[in-house]
């Protein structure tokens, strides 16, 4: 908890914002991406939605808060996205094709900078956004949350009360 | 000593630091017993507050005992329990002697800054960043309190700390905001939020005389102590239904809350998700500095000619400020830091007097090492959270 952090690059993305990024990204990439890039049935458009699940595939493996079966450390995420990303702007260039207009290539690297600099952005220490201890919390609170809450003794009394209180005294 | 500094955005951390001495004839050194996490503590862990620095003390709700003052406190003695007001105020300057002391000339020391971003200085501010005046907090073992002839209220009853610490901020800012409301009996109040200055509005509201006390908040147990302790007398969760200007208008037979409280600030959440992540999203990029869900809605809700109180703290700048709805319904603007010196002696008297008992709002008594937690823990509203008091 008081390890910072944020000392030095600011990296305001921390595990469960990067968690809802891939998966509304990978959503995105596997759904209307290819059609409003123009890449619909071109094979851009299959690797764009192949990229995309295959990063919700592995979210879903890791832990972070938004993991579903928490296998995958952080960071092992974190480097996935890195190579991920680097492959994804070569793919193009290592088929070749580019030479087939600016529509089959500039897609792949522009996700890919986005992808960078979202993981540039990323808090790597893989922390929620949640980050206290709340069993010691509750261990070393000297009061009753509950009891404070749900108690239904009013903490004030109406105007009206009072004046009539002190009248009557 | 140790204090509980902040360290970067999201990160505090409780460290030993040099202890304060006197600097000036009208100091006094004040050995911390009560301590506690204001919202706007909140504003700055979320790094939203500019001109903090690394190793600043936070913390401007705390009381404890004088152990020593200068040679120009004559008021105060060695020994004396005192609340410490949040704004630091000279005393002699126009605003003080207007008992407008949130806007002192003398407290401080950056007051250029502030000018800058404000059109005038404002007063200086115990632990909030050095816009106001770069004053050490106290959320530490002892704090270093300037004009101390003026600001420290002394406890001479055996009230026990937490029924008074909250004079220090939270119960005057709600109040203030309550009787911004000018409440003379039978109103209805809407008050948006529950946080802990939110349900000291609510109480306040109630100890004015208000008929009905709406409380809005997206948390239950908020709502629920809102409801239990404070008085509300009804309550919406803008998570069932983010329409809350509808809402209101039914809860007033289509007419609208005479006055409509904002005890919320510059983290607004909107019930309406693609607007809150568009807000969120602006505030992030500093394209804004304050979301102004809460706002929008307490001016679209309130009644034409009716009064709209700002409480919560807001920094900057806002996107769609309904200016509109504000000229053409009539509405009146009240709003400030609270100049918590002019309420201290009559809200001391209604807690003696048994109308009100501030210590409903505690849920978290942490000792000052758990004050990363308890940041954490606050700002998250885990664990049933409304307030969190700490004892060095």
């Amino acid at each position: 908890m008081t390890e910072n952090s944020t000392a030095g690059f600011p990296r305001p993305v921390d595990a469960t914002l990067h968690g809802a990024t891939d998966y509304s990204v990978g959503a995105a990439l596997m759904t209307v991406f290819p059609r409003l890039a123009r890449v619909e049935g071109t094979p851009a458009g299959r690797q764009i939605r192949t990229a995309g699940a295959i990063h919700a595939g592995y979210s879903t493996l890791t832990d972070y808060p938004l993991g579903v079966v928490r296998l995958l450390p952080y960071k092992a995420h974190l480097a996935i996205d890195a190579i991920g990303a680097l492959a994804l702007a070569a793919t193009p260039f290592a088929t070749g094709q580019f030479r087939q207009g600016r529509s089959q290539w500039v897609p792949h690297v522009a996700l890919s900078a986005f992808e960078l600099v979202s993981l540039m952005l990323s808090d790597p220490t893989g922390r929620g956004n949640y980050k206290a201890d709340v069993a010691a919390v509750r261990r070393s609170n000297m009061e009753d949350p509950h009891r404070k809450v749900h108690d239904k003794t009013p903490a004030v009394t109406r105007r009206s009360d009072s004046v009539a209180r002190e009248t009557a005294q | 000593m140790r204090a509980n500094v902040w360290s970067g955005r999201n990160t505090v951390q409780v460290e030993n630091v040099p202890d304060p001495k006197l600097l000036n004839d009208r100091d006094a050194i004040v050995k911390i017993t009560s301590t506690a996490i204001c919202g706007s503590d909140l504003h700055m862990y979320d790094g939203y507050i500019p001109t903090m620095k690394k190793g600043d003390i936070l913390g401007h709700e705390f009381m404890g005992e004088v152990v020593e003052v200068g040679r120009g406190v004559s008021n105060l003695q060695a020994g004396d329990r005192v609340v410490v007001p949040f704004p630091i105020a000279c005393g002699d300057c126009w605003f003080c002697r207007h008992e407008l002391y949130a806007a002192c000339e003398n407290s401080n020391p950056n007051g250029g800054l502030a000018e800058k971003m404000f059109g005038h200085p404002t007063a200086g501010i115990f632990g909030y960043s050095h816009l106001t005046g770069g004053y050490a907090g106290g959320q530490a073992e002892y704090a270093r309190v300037p004009y101390a002839d003026v600001g420290p209220f002394k406890v001479e009853d055996d009230l026990p700390d937490e029924q008074v610490l909250f004079l220090s901020d939270i119960f005057p800012t709600g109040y203030m905001g309550a009787e911004f409301c000018e409440i003379s009996g039978g109103e209805c109040i809407a008050v948006f939020g529950a946080g802990p200055v939110g349900q000291f509005a609510i109480a306040s509201a109630v100890m004015l005389g208000a008929e009905r006390v709406i409380a809005i908040d997206h948390v239950d147990y908020r709502l629920e102590m809102a409801r239990n302790k404070a008085g509300a007398t009804d309550t919406i969760n803008f998570r069932e239904d983010p329409d809350v200007v509808e809402q209101l208008k039914l809860l007033t037979g289509g007419r609208g809350p005479d006055a409509v409280i904002d005890a919320v600030g510059m983290e607004a959440v909107s019930g309406h998700v693609p607007v809150h992540a568009a807000e969120r999203l602006k505030q992030a990029a500093r394209a804004e500095t304050d979301r102004g869900a809460a706002l929008r809605d307490a001016i679209l809700a309130c009644r034409p000619g009716g009064i709209v109180s700002i409480i919560g703290a807001y920094g900057g700048l806002m996107d769609k400020f309904p200016t509109g709805a504000l000229m053409n319904k009539g509405l009146s603007i009240k709003t400030g830091q609270c100049h918590v010196q002019r309420y201290l002696k009559p809200l001391y008297e209604h807690v003696k007097a048994g109308h009100i008992d501030p210590s409903f709002v505690v849920t978290h008594r942490l000792e000052l090492g758990e004050a990363p937690n308890g940041y954490e823990t606050f700002k998250h509203k885990e664990d049933n959270c409304v307030k969190v008091v700490l004892k060095p």
